[in-house]
C-alpha cells in the first residue's frame, strides 16, 4: 500500500452520493453559474469552453482545474439573459456531440474512399483541394 | 459564412498563425461568437457551417501508422483527440505477475515491470474492465505463461556456438492459456505479443524463469503500458507566401537555405529566375528562410489555424484507423454523460 498516493479508483469511479455535475449559482452577478464536473479534465473542459464562447448568448465562459491532483473541473458561465446558463451549457454539449458524430462518420467515409482509390492521394490535386476549402 | 468580408489583415489574424523569426503571432484562436461583431461579421457557431467546412483527407494508412488531415476544427478539438488517443483509449496489458520461480539476475519487480510493457495483439473491445474486488473471469482476464530454463550445452564450444541454450527470454516465449470459453471466442485471432523478438531477460545455465501473467484492460491514464499509441501527434499546415519577388542570385540562395526543400526555382523568361513555394507541407518551420534580414521582409511563414495534420502511430493492439474511431466514441460518451446531468439540472429549475 502506498502512503500518500490516492486510490486508483478515484480516477474513474464517482464516490457514493456525488453527482457528476454540480451547480452553484453566482450570487453577485446576474445569469451566472459555476459548474463543478467530476472526473473530467482539460480534454472536455477546453472544448466545452470553446463551444460556449461560440454561442451568441454567452457573455463569459471559462474553465479551470483547481488542482492537478484532484480529478475535477470547474466551468463558469454567464449569459446575457436570453438563455439560462444551464441551457447554454446543455446546448453546447449537444452541439459538440453532433459535431463529433458527424466527424466520425466523415472519417469512416473518407477512409473507405481512400482505400477504394487504392490508397493513393495525388500530391498536386491535394494542394489545390486544400487551399480551396479555406474558410 | 461571414456576412461581410473581413479586411485582409484581419482575415489573416483570424485564419493564420504568423511565425516570425523571434515570435509567434496570433497563436490563440478567435472563433468566439462576438469577434468582429462591430464589423458586421457573424462568427457564431452553426452546425451547417461546420458541416460545410469540415473535411478529412487521408494521406497514408498502414497497419502501423495513419496520417490524415483534419480541416475545419479548432485546436481544442484536435487536442482532445490527441489526449484521448494517448490516455483514454483502452488496451490489454499484463497487470499481475505470479512468480513461481525466478532465479535470473533480474529482480522480480523489474521482470514484472518489463512484462507489463510488452504490447499485446488483443482486441480490447472483446473484454470487460476488471474493477477492484472483481473476481478474475474469462471475460476480464487473459492468462499467459512464461517458462524458460537455460541449459548448458556441452557440445557448444566445439561446434563454435554458445555453450548454453535458451539463454535469451524473448516475448515469443509468452504462451497464451485459454480460459473458459476464450478458446472459441478468440479462435480466429489468438492473443500474442505484437513483436515476438522483444528481449525480456537474459539467462545463464541453471537459471530459470517460471511465471504466470494475468492481463487486464486499462487506460493510459492509469499507467503508460495501457496506451495504445506509440504516439499521436498533430501539427498545423504551414503556408508560406513570398510577398516580394525573390529573383536571381537571391532566389538561388533562398532555395539552398531551406533544409526541407520547400522552395524551387521558376524560370520567368529572359534568363531571369525567381523562387516559388512548391512543398509547403514539408516545411518543418525551422525559420531558416526568415532569419536573414534580406529575406524576412520578402518571405512570410504562417500556419493555417484550422488545418491539422494528424499522425497516429499504433503499438499494434488495434490498427490506427480503428483507434481513431474508438477515440470519437469515447468523446461522444463524455458529452452524453454531461448532457444527461445538465438536463436534470435544467428540469429541476
Amino acid at each position: 500500500l502506498k502512503m500518500n498516493a490516492p486510490d486508483q479508483s478515484e480516477m474513474f469511479v464517482l464516490p457514493e452520493g456525488k453527482k457528476k455535475v454540480e451547480v452553484e449559482e453566482d450570487k453577485k452577478v446576474p445569469n451566472a453559474c459555476k459548474y463543478t464536473i467530476y472526473l473530467e479534465d482539460h480534454t472536455l473542459g477546453n472544448i466545452l469552453r470553446m463551444q460556449l464562447l461560440r454561442d451568441n448568448a454567452v457573455l463569459f465562459a471559462g474553465y479551470r482545474m483547481p488542482h492537478p491532483l484532484e480529478n475535477k473541473m470547474e466551468v463558469k458561465v454567464q449569459t446575457d439573459g436570453s438563455k439560462t446558463p444551464s441551457e447554454a451549457v446543455g446546448g453546447a454539449v449537444s452541439c459538440l456531440k453532433e459535431e463529433f458524430s458527424s466527424l466520425g462518420q466523415n472519417f469512416k467515409r473518407e477512409l473507405e474512399s481512400f482505400h477504394k482509390r487504392g490508397g493513393q492521394l495525388q500530391q498536386i490535386s491535394m494542394q489545390q483541394d486544400i487551399f480551396k476549402t479555406l474558410y | 459564412m461571414a456576412t461581410e468580408e473581413l479586411p485582409p489583415h484581419l482575415e489573416e489574424m483570424r485564419t493564420r498563425v504568423v511565425v516570425q523569426s523571434k515570435s509567434v503571432d496570433h497563436a490563440a484562436g478567435m472563433d468566439v461568437a462576438d469577434a468582429f461583431q462591430s464589423l458586421g461579421v457573424d462568427s457564431s457557431f452553426s452546425m451547417e457551417k461546420f458541416r460545410n467546412n469540415f473535411r478529412i483527407h487521408v494521406i497514408s494508412s498502414t497497419e502501423e501508422e495513419l496520417v490524415f488531415d483534419m480541416i475545419g476544427v479548432d485546436a481544442p478539438i484536435a487536442n482532445a483527440f490527441r489526449r484521448i488517443l494517448i490516455a483514454e483509449a483502452p488496451t490489454m496489458a499484463i497487470e499481475k505477475v505470479f512468480i513461481t520461480n525466478n532465479t535470473s539476475i533480474l529482480q522480480d519487480e523489474v521482470l514484472a515491470h518489463r512484462l507489463g510493457l510488452i504490447p499485446l495483439r488483443v482486441d480490447p473491445r472483446k473484454f470487460d474492465l476488471r474493477e477492484e474486488g472483481d473476481e478474475p473471469t474469462d471475460r476480464n482476464t487473459l492468462i499467459f505463461k512464461l517458462h524458460v530454463q537455460c541449459e548448458r550445452n556441452p557440445n557448444g564450444e566445439e561446434s563454435g556456438t554458445k555453450p548454453y541454450s535458451n539463454d535469451d527470454v524473448l516475448s515469443q516465449h509468452l504462451l497464451w492459456e485459454p480460459q473458459g470459453n476464450q478458446a472459441e471466442v478468440l479462435a480466429l485471432d489468438p492473443p500474442e505479443p505484437v513483436h515476438p523478438d522483444i528481449l525480456i531477460a537474459k539467462l545463464r545455465p541453471g537459471q530459470e524463469i517460471d511465471v504466470e501473467c494475468h492481463c487486464e484492460k486499462g487506460i493510459g491514464k492509469t499507467h503508460a503500458k495501457w496506451s495504445p499509441v506509440a504516439t499521436a501527434a498533430y501539427r498545423l499546415l504551414p503556408a508560406i507566401d513570398i510577398v516580394e519577388e525573390v529573383v536571381g542570385d537571391e532566389a538561388r540562395e533562398l532555395v539552398a537555405k531551406c533544409p526541407m526543400k520547400v522552395f524551387d526555382i521558376e524560370d520567368i523568361g529572359e534568363g531571369r529566375e525567381r523562387a516559388v513555394v512548391v512543398r509547403p507541407r514539408d516545411c518543418s518551420v525551422c525559420r531558416e528562410c526568415i532569419r536573414d534580414a534580406k529575406f524576412s521582409r520578402k518571405v512570410k511563414v504562417t500556419r493555417i489555424r484550422n488545418h491539422f495534420i494528424f499522425s497516429i502511430e499504433s503499438t499494434g493492439a488495434l490498427s490506427p484507423k480503428v483507434l481513431f474511431g474508438e477515440a470519437v466514441k469515447v468523446l461522444i460518451d463524455k458529452c452524453l454523460r454531461i448532457k444527461g446531468q445538465v438536463e436534470d439540472i435544467i428540469a429541476k429549475r
